[in-house]
Parts: structure tokens; sequence; C-alpha cells
């Protein structure tokens, strides 16, 4: 076990249940993320690369195993304790519908800051510089709708590095874009990943992106069927 | 609050729909205090300018006086208690004898009222009420009789009436009077019965130099039926400092048909106005409902980012308070604005049936509203709790939707 580890799981299971019906998304996974790394999880649709992902930001709880954030264990946490552990140390960036519709870019990069409660002079300086480095500052007062979609997505990353989060997860965010919008996002998480020195674990079926990687976990029916470092 | 606030402009139809609805229950129970403080004020006028005083002091009954207020002989010492009490604006002494009025052939049972018209006139309106002959003067001799009462006896000015007095702890005394004046009544029943007189002719018809029945009490501060409370402090002082044999009751026991009245009137203007309260405040659940419904990826989304669940609850309520806010301050203002408004236009007037009704019952033909402070701020601070009280179900609902199931919310 690393001492620098961001996230780590142990036996990590997450089985669904409909009724009598129980689906396993998750089948016994055990991962480490280290510090700085760019990492992907790719794999088909069903292979349980998104569960994953919500399990390690706490959006989600496991069946069985544990998930340790900085060597602390996430499953002894309430509800409002997996809240403030996600609006402090974790970033997200969504497949769709990322963005608050009737906030401005700068705003909605701002919002995390603000439920943080950062003070508004401060917290607007960091929004548009992010925003500046991200090359969407001139959209920062339009609304989302104005914006295309991988702008919009620009303007989530933005969101989720501008806290300076542990871990920023990404789950599927070019599913949605061409493929040239796709792979500028990930150049762009990238990037923030570098300068930034933020760990990046997202989530993709589309294997042109992983070129652009350290890591690749791939997973199927729930279960890590490879990962290997890539660079 | 910036997301609450860009919701209520972004949904301007909904938004206005149910600022309305906050606005008006809070609108129509401000006009509706206002027309209820007309009534009652003008009740409390009446009754107690006219009739009550604000309190009398009376001999206890010592035995059964069929309908007759007990006779004091001499009330100099229950005077004597008054000119020590704090706050009392002035009194006058009454004498209230039951009496057979005849003129020709035609009798009615009445009241003979004797006052002492110097100090009545500045307060109880009398002289302002004749309506032929002359004003009550002292030692004149002649009585003042109502309109009513004129109309069945066929009396007119300058004719003379004969009184037959009746009290059962005064001896039979019988007089011939000159009727100096008609008088209009604000209540029909007392322009029938009560015939004025000045207390020295009152007290010949009762073969009693220095008999009264009532200490009538007017007490200051005391202007309308809110100041209750300032008028019980005074009373409270006077019935404990009076010596045994008098009681002291104030205008609500002695006109009890206004205070039944006063009772009745603002339960009944609270309940009417909580029926549009509640409605007020089923608008209002529905609407944030159905916004936190359309807003449920939105929400699912901000409660992702990690927004603690009061937080959630917070920007709900923070919609429907502005909603509650807004609202019920234009109800306040525009309920007012309607008050100030039908005030400077000189009151409502009645007419008609309506207008009969209301000089049957002792009121003015005339409405004048008015509403305090404390009845605004009742009606917005309900309304606006009401509404808020209404959005804390679907804020609550907010609050504890899960981030994940939220996003895939499909509407």
């Amino acid at each position: 076990m690393s001492t620098s580890a961001v996230i780590r799981t142990e036996g990590l299971w997450k089985v669904y249940r409909t009724g009598v019906t129980e689906t396993p998304a998750l089948r016994g996974v055990d991962l480490e993320l280290e510090e700085r790394e760019f990492t992907a999880t790719a794999g088909p649709s069903g292979s349980g690369k998104s569960t994953l992902l919500h399990l390690l930001g706490g959006l989600d709880r496991p069946t069985g195993g544990e998930i340790y954030l900085a060597g602390q264990p996430m499953s002894g946490l309430s509800k409002d304790e997996l809240a403030r552990l996600r609006l402090t140390r974790i970033g997200f960036v969504f497949q769709a519908y990322n963005l608050i519709p009737v906030l401005t870019v700068l705003e909605n990069t701002a919002f995390v800051l603000e439920l943080q409660g950062v003070r508004w002079r401060e917290r607007l300086r960091r929004a548009r510089a992010i925003l500046a480095e991200l090359g969407v500052e001139k959209y920062a007062h339009q609304f989302p709708n104005r914006l295309s979609g991988g702008e919009q997505q620009r303007v989530a990353v933005a969101r989720a590095v501008v806290s300076e989060p542990a871990i920023v997860l990404a789950d599927e965010p070019t599913a949605n874009l061409d493929t040239k919008t796709g792979l500028d996002l990930i150049d762009l998480m990238r990037r923030m990943n570098e300068e930034h020195a933020t760990t990046f674990l997202f989530a993709t079926h589309d294997t042109r992106l992983l070129d652009r990687v350290d890591r690749v976990i791939g997973l199927e029916d729930g279960r890590v069927v490879r990962d290997e470092r890539v660079r | 609050m910036r997301v609450a606030l860009r919701h209520l402009v972004r949904n301007r139809r909904r938004t206005l729909l149910t600022l309305l609805a906050v606005l008006i229950p809070v609108y129509f129970l401000v006009f509706m205090f206002g027309f209820a403080n007309a009534n009652l004020q003008d009740m409390f006028e009446t009754a107690t300018r006219f009739d009550t005083g604000h309190a009398q002091i009376r001999a206890v009954a010592t035995r059964p006086m069929g309908g007759a207020i007990p006779l004091m002989r001499d009330p100099a010492d229950a005077l004597a208690v008054l000119a020590t009490i704090e706050g009392i604006e002035g009194w006058t002494v009454r004498l209230d004898l039951p009496a057979m009025a005849s003129a020709g052939d035609r009798s009615r049972a009445v009241h003979v009222r004797g006052v002492v018209p110097e100090e009545v006139a500045p307060v109880g309106g009398l002289a302002d009420r004749i309506v032929a002959g002359e004003p009550l003067a002292t030692g004149r001799g002649g009585v003042v009789v109502g309109e009513e009462l004129a109309r069945l006896l066929k009396l007119e000015v300058g004719d003379e009436v004969a009184l037959l007095g009746a009290h059962p702890e005064a001896a039979f005394g019988a007089i011939r009077a000159p009727v100096t004046g008609v008088y209009r009544a604000p209540e029909a029943t007392l322009g029938r019965t009560v015939i004025y007189a000045d207390l020295e002719t009152a007290r010949r018809l009762a073969r009693s130099e220095a008999a009264a029945t009532a200490i009538v009490i007017r007490v200051a501060s005391v202007a309308s039926p809110r100041d209750q409370a300032t008028l019980d402090r005074v009373v409270q002082e006077v019935r404990a400092a009076l010596p045994a044999g008098y009681e002291v009751q104030d205008w609500l026991e002695l006109a009890p048909l206004v205070a039944t009245y006063m009772g009745i009137l603002t339960p009944a203007l609270l309940i009417v106005g909580g029926i549009f309260f509640a409605l007020g405040g089923l608008v209002v659940l529905n609407t944030i409902y159905l916004s936190v419904l359309e807003r449920t990826r939105e929400l699912g989304l901000i409660l992702s980012l990690g927004a603690a669940r009061r937080r959630v609850v917070w920007m709900v309520l923070a919609e429907a308070g502005a909603i509650a806010v807004v609202g019920a301050a234009g109800g306040a203002v525009t309920g007012v604005a309607l008050i100030l408004g039908v005030e400077a236009f000189g009151g409502i007037p009645l007419w008609g049936a309506a207008a009969e009704f209301m000089r049957e019952m002792g009121m003015s033909s005339v409405l004048h509203l008015t509403v305090d402070r404390g009845q605004v701020a009742l009606a917005t601070g309900a309304m606006a709790a009401v509404a808020l009280l209404a959005a804390w179900w679907p804020a609550r609902r907010a609050s504890r939707l899960e981030p994940m199931e939220a996003m895939r919310y499909v509407d």
C-alpha cells in the first residue's frame, strides 16, 4: 500500500437490487490512485465504470468493501459528512447537465467556492483565473444555454478544479462531444492535472482517449481486468 | 438567494400568480380590518359618548330592581374617590328613572335621564343631535325627546309632557315639563325610550335632592376599543378605592350587545382571513413543489457538488420567502392604500336599507375605515409565515433527494 495514495479501495462491491433481482455492478474491486495521476477507467457499457466513480465520489454507498480517501475510510461517514467530503476533497465532471442553468458561467464556476464559504471577491478572482486558463473567460457572464457542449464541459472542468480538490472524478465527460472536442477536453484536463497537480480519474468507453493518460484501469462485468501504466 | 431569485424571474407568470395568491389574502384581511375597525369604532363612540361613558359607578342592588338602576341617595363619597384616581378625564352624575310619559291621550313607558347638560355636552354630543328646538339647559326645566318618541306621542317643541316617575327605590313623583327640543338618537331604541332632562328636574321626579343612579366616567387616553387595557387598569383602581356599596362597570358590561358583536366580529374576520390564508398557502405549496420537481436534476447536481442539505432547504425556502415577503408586503401596501384612498374621499357612504340598518344598530351610515400597524403587521406576518410553512415540505423533500437519482430524473 502506497503512502501517497489519494484514494484506495479494498474488495469493493456494489449490488443493485430490484425486487428479488440482484445485479452486481462491481465485484471486489481493489485499486489505488496516486497523487497527480491522470487515470482513465475504460470498459464497455455496464462494466461498472460509472458505479465505481459514484462510489469513489461518495455519491453512493458500496454493498461491500471499503474506500479510503487520503487514508480515511468513507464507510462510517453520514450523508452530511459525505457531502462535506465531496465539497472539500472531490471535484466532479458529469456526462451531461453539469451546470446550473440560472447561473452565469462565472457564477457556476464559483459555486463550489460559495458552498465552501469563500468570500465573494476571492471566489470571483479564482473563478475568473481558472476560466482564463481554460480559455472560456469570454463566456463568464453568459448563461450555460448559450454555450456549446464542449464549452459547457470546459466550464464544468473549471468548476471541478477551482477549489483545488484532492481528486477530480469525471464520468464520461466526452460522451456527448464530437471526437475533436472530446480530445481537446481530455488535453485540457491533462493540462489541469499537470499545472495544478490534481489527480484525475475519468471514465470512458472511447479507446482513442487512452493514449493521453498515465494509467488505464480496464473494467468488465464489475471486475478490474486491466491495470497498466501507459505513459 | 441568487439562485432562488433567478428561478422566480425565469418563471415570471408562475411567480406572478403565486405573488397574487399571497397578496390577495393580505390585501383582503387588511381591508376587512379597516371595515371592522370602522364598525367597532362607531359602536364604541356611540355607546361611550351617548350612553355608557367608558365606565359607570353604580350602587350595588340590594333588592330586585325590575330593570331599574339602584339609586344612590348621595354619591358624594364615591365622587370624592374619583378625584384621587389618575387617568380620569372627567365624570358626570346621572339619574335614570323608569317613568310613564303622557301627552294628550297617548302614553309610553320611558326612561327619564337626568344629566348635567354642561358636563355632558362636550363629550356626549346631545347638543349636536338636536333637530328641533333647543339643547337641554340647566334651570330651564324642560326635556328633550327623541324623534321616535315625539312621533309616537305626537309631541312638538313647546308641548308639555307629563312624567310619572316609577323607580322602585324612590317615591312616586309627577311633573309636567315642556318639550324644549327633539334629538335624533344614534339608535332608534334610544330615540323611542330616553327622555333627557336636566338633573334637577329628574331629581324632582324622584323626589330626592341628591339622588343619582350612576357616575359616568371618561378615562383619558381611551379613544377606541383597542385601548381596553388602559380602561381596565383605571377601572381596577376605582374599584379598589370605592367604599362598600358601590360597583364599577365598564362600557362592555353596560352595552352587552355591543360587546357580543365585538366578540364575534374579530374572530369571524380571522376565520375568513384564515381560509384565504390557507388557500394562499396551498398555492405557494403547489408552486414550490412544482418548482422543486422541475429542478430535480439541478438540485441533484447541487447536492452532488457537496451542498449541505440545510443549504438546499434554505435555497427553496428563499424562493418561497421572496414570494412571501414581496406578496405580503404588496398586499399590505395595496390594502392600506385602498383604505387611505377611501378615507380621502370621505369614507364609504351607505344608503337605503343598509343606512337604516346601521342607524338601528346605533352606527353611522358613513363608514370611516382605519387600520392600525399591529393589524397590518398581523396580516402581513401571518401570510408570510403561512407561505414559508407551505414551502417547508417541498424544501425538505428537495433536501432529501439522492444526488445521483435526482440527476437522472427526467421530467
